[in-house]
C-alpha cells in the first residue's frame, strides 16, 4: 500500500493538500485538506452592512464579484428590500461575464494540461489537425496555418530546453491519450483563450466600472446611472459595445470550448465512469427576471443519491427548506466546537492541531444539507436543469452528446455526467447556456430602458432591532450563500458557505467524507510518483481555496511536491 | 485599452502584502500622468492577471518581493532578475500568478514589451494587520520610482502641485484596528 501526499495541488487558486492511500493501483482512502485559515468573516463583524460587499469582494482575488453580489443580496434579504428590474439585469450580466471568464480560464489554463501532452505536439500534422478541428466546429481559428504557427512555437519552446511553467507537466504519462493532432488543437485553443478571457473581463468592466473589483454595487441596486442622452452614463453606445463584445466571445464558447470538452470526453471515455463521488447535488436559482426575483433563468434544486428522476426544486431565494437544511460541522476542521451549526450561529475560533486524519485535518468546515454532503458546481447546475426539464439546459446538453457521438460514435447519457468528465462537460454546457442568456439579459435591459425605466436603486432603511438575511448566488464553482445578522445597520455575524467548502468538505461528525474525498475512491494510480489521475479528478471540481479557507500562508515557500510513503 | 499600465498586486488584508495597492494609490495622488497610463489595484488575481498585461507596451508591477535584501528595502527589478532567481515574488494564496500569465502571453504573442517590478521586502504579512509603518514610509518613494521609470520611457509624470489624499478604503473603513495599536 502506498500513501501519496500532494501538497500543494498545483494549478488551482489557493493551497490544497490531498492525501490518498493506494492499494493495488487503486485509491481506497482520501483526505482533502485546506492549509490556509480564513478570517474575513471576523473582519466583517462590526462593519456597516451597506459596505460589507466591498470587503466581501476581497474574500478571493478571483471570485470578487461573486461575493460582492451574494453580500448585497443577503442584506437586501434581511431588509426585504426589492431592487429595480434594471439592477437585476445589470447584476446578471456582470455575473455572466465573470462566470464565462472563470470557466474559460479553468478549462484551458488550469486543467487542460492534465489531458494534453505538450511534448506530442511536434509530431502532429497541422493539415490533419485542421481537418479534425473543422469537423468538430465551425470556428474560423482552426486553419492549418494557425495550427502550424502554434506548433512551431511549441517546437521552439521545447528546443530551447526552457519549458518554464510547463516543465512540471506529466508529459509522456501512460494515462495521456490524445493524438498529436488533438494535442495541437487543444493547445492552440489554450493560447487563443487568452483573448476571450480578456473579452469576458471587458463585459464586467463596462458594467461594473472596474475589474476585478467592481464599483457599481449598492445595497438596494446598482449605481449605474442610466441616461440615453448622456455620454457619461449607461447609454445606447455602451449597450452596443456590450453586444459587440458578446458577439465576439460567444462563438468561442459555443463552438470551441464546448467542442473541446466533447473531444476530451470522446478520447477519455473512462473518465465518464470515474470520479462520481457524492451523488447529492445542490444548485440555487439565479439570474432573476423581475424586481421581486420570483422567476429565474437558472433553476435551482436538490438531487439526492444520483436519482435524476427526482428533483426537489428550490424555486426562489426565500426557500424555507434551504434556510433550515444548511449547517456547517467543525468536527474535523481546525476550529473549536464540533457538531453542526446553522450559518446564522456559525463560529470560527481557530484550533490548529496539525494534520491528524482521525481528528482535525483542514481549515475547511463540513457543510451539510439535511445532514448530507452535497456536490456543488456546474455539474449540479446542469443536472438539476436537465432533470427538471429546463429547455435551455436540455438543448445544450443534448448538443454536447451529439458532438461527442460525432467524434467517435461514443454514446453519452445524462447519467454518465455524474463523473470526472461530466464535471468538465457541464462547465462548457453551462457556459454555452450562459452565452445565450447574456444576449437575452442584454436585450431585456435594453428594452426596459427604452420603455422609459431608468431606476437602478432603492435606498435601504435599517431598523433598530436585529434582522437576519441570506443571499444566494449560483457562482462559477456552484452554490454560494452569505448569511448575515445585522443590528442597527451593523453586522453582528457573517458567514459565507462557499462552493469549494461544499466540495472540499472534510468528514463530518458521523465520519462521512466530502465530495473531493469520495470522488477519489476507486481512481486508478498507474505511477505513484506522478498521480495524474488524482489531479484530473481534483481539478474537475475547479478548486478555489482562497475563500473556502482564506489566505494566511505568508511563508513564501515555493513547493510543488508529491510525497510517496 | 491603454498601452501602459501600473499595477498594484497584493492582499490589502495581509499586512505588508498590501504594499502594492498602497503604492499605486500614492502614485495616483502624488503624480500627474497622461490618460494612456492605467493605474490599477488588482488585488491577488492569479491567472486573471493576463487580461491586464495583454498587448501592453510597458507594465510596472508593484508588489511585495522576496530577495536577499533586508525588510523594508525598495528595489526595481526587471523580468530577467526573476528568471535568474535574483528575486522572487511573494507566493500568495493565489498562485499561479504573474509568471504563468506572462508565459502564456509570451507564447500567444501578446506579452508586454517591457515589464518592470517595483518591489519591497515585507516585514510582516499577518492577516488583519495594516501595512507596517516602515513599509508605509516607502510608498512615496515607490511612487517616485514609478514616475521616474515612466519618465525614462518618454512619459513625463511630474509631481502634482497639490497632491490629493489617497482613497485607502481599507484603512479608512477601520478594518485594521490592531495595527493602530502597534
Amino acid at each position: 500500500m502506498a500513501r501519496i501526499t500532494i501538497d500543494p495541488v498545483t494549478r488551482i487558486e489557493g493551497h490544497l493538500r490531498v492525501d490518498v492511500e493506494v492499494e493495488g493501483g487503486i485509491v481506497n482512502k482520501a483526505w482533502a485538506s485546506c492549509t490556509m485559515w480564513r478570517g474575513l468573516e471576523t473582519i466583517l463583524r462590526g462593519r456597516d452592512a451597506r459596505e460589507g460587499w466591498v470587503f466581501a469582494q476581497r474574500f478571493c482575488g478571483v471570485c470578487t464579484t461573486v461575493h460582492a453580489v451574494a453580500s448585497v443580496r443577503a442584506v437586501e434579504d434581511a431588509l426585504s428590500l426589492e431592487i429595480p428590474t434594471n439592477a437585476q439585469y445589470i447584476r446578471n450580466l456582470i455575473l455572466i461575464g465573470h462566470a464565462l471568464h472563470d470557466h474559460i480560464v479553468h478549462f484551458y489554463h488550469l486543467s487542460a494540461l492534465d489531458f494534453v501532452d505538450i511534448l506530442q505536439i511536434p509530431k502532429a500534422d497541422p493539415a490533419k489537425a485542421a481537418s479534425i478541428a473543422e469537423g468538430s466546429s465551425s470556428w474560423t481559428g482552426n486553419s492549418r496555418q494557425e495550427l502550424a504557427a502554434v506548433q512551431s512555437k511549441v517546437k521552439g519552446l521545447i528546443a530551447s530546453g526552457q519549458l518554464g511553467i510547463f516543465s512540471h507537466g506529466y508529459w509522456g504519462h501512460p494515462a495521456m491519450k490524445l493524438s498529436p493532432e488533438v494535442n495541437l488543437i487543444l493547445f492552440s485553443h489554450y493560447l487563443q483563450a487568452l483573448d476571450f478571457q480578456r473579452k469576458s473581463c471587458q463585459v464586467v468592466a463596462i458594467l461594473g466600472g472596474k475589474t476585478p473589483h467592481i464599483q457599481n454595487l449598492a445595497v438596494g441596486g446598482v449605481m449605474n446611472a442610466i441616461n440615453l442622452n448622456s455620454l457619461a452614463t449607461m447609454n445606447m453606445d455602451r449597450l452596443g459595445m456590450l453586444k459587440s463584445i458578446l458577439e465576439d466571445l460567444i462563438p468561442f464558447v459555443q463552438q470551441v470550448f464546448l467542442a473541446d470538452t466533447c473531444l476530451l470526453a470522446a478520447y477519455y471515455p473512462e473518465y465518464l465512469h470515474l470520479g462520481r463521488g457524492v451523488a447529492n447535488y445542490l444548485a440555487v436559482p439565479d439570474l432573476p427576471l423581475d424586481a421581486k426575483a420570483t422567476k429565474f433563468d437558472l433553476p435551482g434544486g436538490v438531487i439526492m443519491g444520483g436519482d435524476l428522476s427526482r428533483v426537489r426544486p428550490i424555486v426562489n431565494w426565500q426557500d424555507a427548506e434551504f434556510r433550515k437544511a444548511v449547517t456547517e460541522d467543525s468536527t474535523h476542521a481546525w476550529y473549536q466546537g464540533g457538531g453542526p451549526l446553522q450559518p446564522y450561529k456559525g463560529e470560527q475560533t481557530p484550533d490548529y492541531t496539525d494534520f491528524k486524519e482521525e481528528a482535525k485535518y483542514t481549515w475547511v468546515k463540513a457543510p451539510r444539507y439535511n445532514g448530507s454532503p452535497m456536490q456543488a458546481g456546474p455539474l449540479a447546475n446542469v443536472l438539476v436543469g436537465y432533470a427538471s426539464g429546463h429547455a435551455l439546459t436540455r438543448r445544450w446538453t443534448d448538443t454536447a452528446f451529439q458532438r461527442i457521438a460525432a467524434v467517435n460514435g461514443l454514446k453519452v447519457t445524462p447519467n454518465d455526467l455524474q463523473s470526472t468528465m461530466g464535471r468538465y462537460l457541464a462547465r462548457s454546457i453551462r457556459s454555452a447556456m450562459l452565452s445565450d442568456l447574456a444576449l437575452k439579459h442584454l436585450e431585456l435591459l435594453t428594452t426596459n430602458i427604452l420603455d422609459g425605466d431608468d431606476t437602478t436603486y432603492n435606498a435601504p432603511n435599517f431598523p433598530s432591532g436585529e434582522i437576519m438575511g441570506m443571499g444566494m448566488h449560483e457562482a462559477p464553482r456552484g452554490a454560494l450563500s452569505h448569511w448575515v445578522v445585522i443590528d442597527k445597520g451593523v453586522f453582528t455575524n457573517y458567514q459565507a458557505v462557499v462552493p469549494t467548502t461544499w466540495n472540499a468538505s472534510p468528514r463530518d461528525e458521523k465520519g462521512v467524507p466530502g465530495p473531493y474525498e469520495t470522488s477519489l475512491i476507486g481512481s486508478p494510480v498507474v505511477d505513484a510518483e506522478k498521480p495524474l489521475e488524482v489531479l484530473r479528478t481534483v481539478h474537475s471540481f475547479d478548486p478555489c481555496m482562497a475563500c473556502s479557507c482564506h489566505t494566511l500562508d505568508t511563508s513564501g515557500k515555493e513547493i510543488a511536491e508529491v510525497k510517496v510513503q | 485599452m491603454s498601452p501602459l499600465c501600473v499595477i498594484g498586486l497584493g492582499n490589502v488584508f495581509l499586512g505588508d502584502d498590501g504594499f502594492g495597492p498602497l503604492a499605486i494609490e500614492t502614485f495616483r495622488c502624488e503624480y500627474e500622468y497622461p490618460a494612456s497610463v492605467e493605474v490599477l489595484d488588482l488585488g491577488t488575481p492569479g491567472l486573471d492577471l493576463a487580461p491586464y498585461l495583454y498587448d501592453k507596451k510597458i507594465v510596472i508591477v508593484v508588489d511585495a518581493v522576496h530577495s536577499d535584501a533586508s525588510p523594508g528595502t525598495l528595489s526595481i527589478f526587471h523580468e530577467e532578475d526573476f528568471l535568474s532567481l535574483k528575486a522572487k515574488l511573494r507566493i500568495t494564496g493565489h498562485d499561479p500568478g504573474l509568471w504563468d500569465s506572462l508565459a502564456h502571453l509570451r507564447l500567444a504573442g501578446h506579452a508586454p514589451e517591457e515589464l518592470i517590478i517595483v518591489g519591497v521586502n515585507p516585514i510582516t504579512c499577518e492577516f488583519g494587520e495594516q501595512v507596517s509603518f516602515l513599509i508605509q514610509d516607502t510608498a512615496s518613494r515607490a511612487a517616485e520610482m514609478i514616475a521616474t521609470s515612466l519618465a525614462g520611457h518618454g512619459i513625463p509624470c511630474p509631481p502634482r502641485d497639490s497632491p490629493t489624499e489617497p482613497d485607502l478604503w481599507w484603512f479608512r473603513m477601520g478594518c485594521l484596528e490592531r495595527a493602530t495599536a502597534m
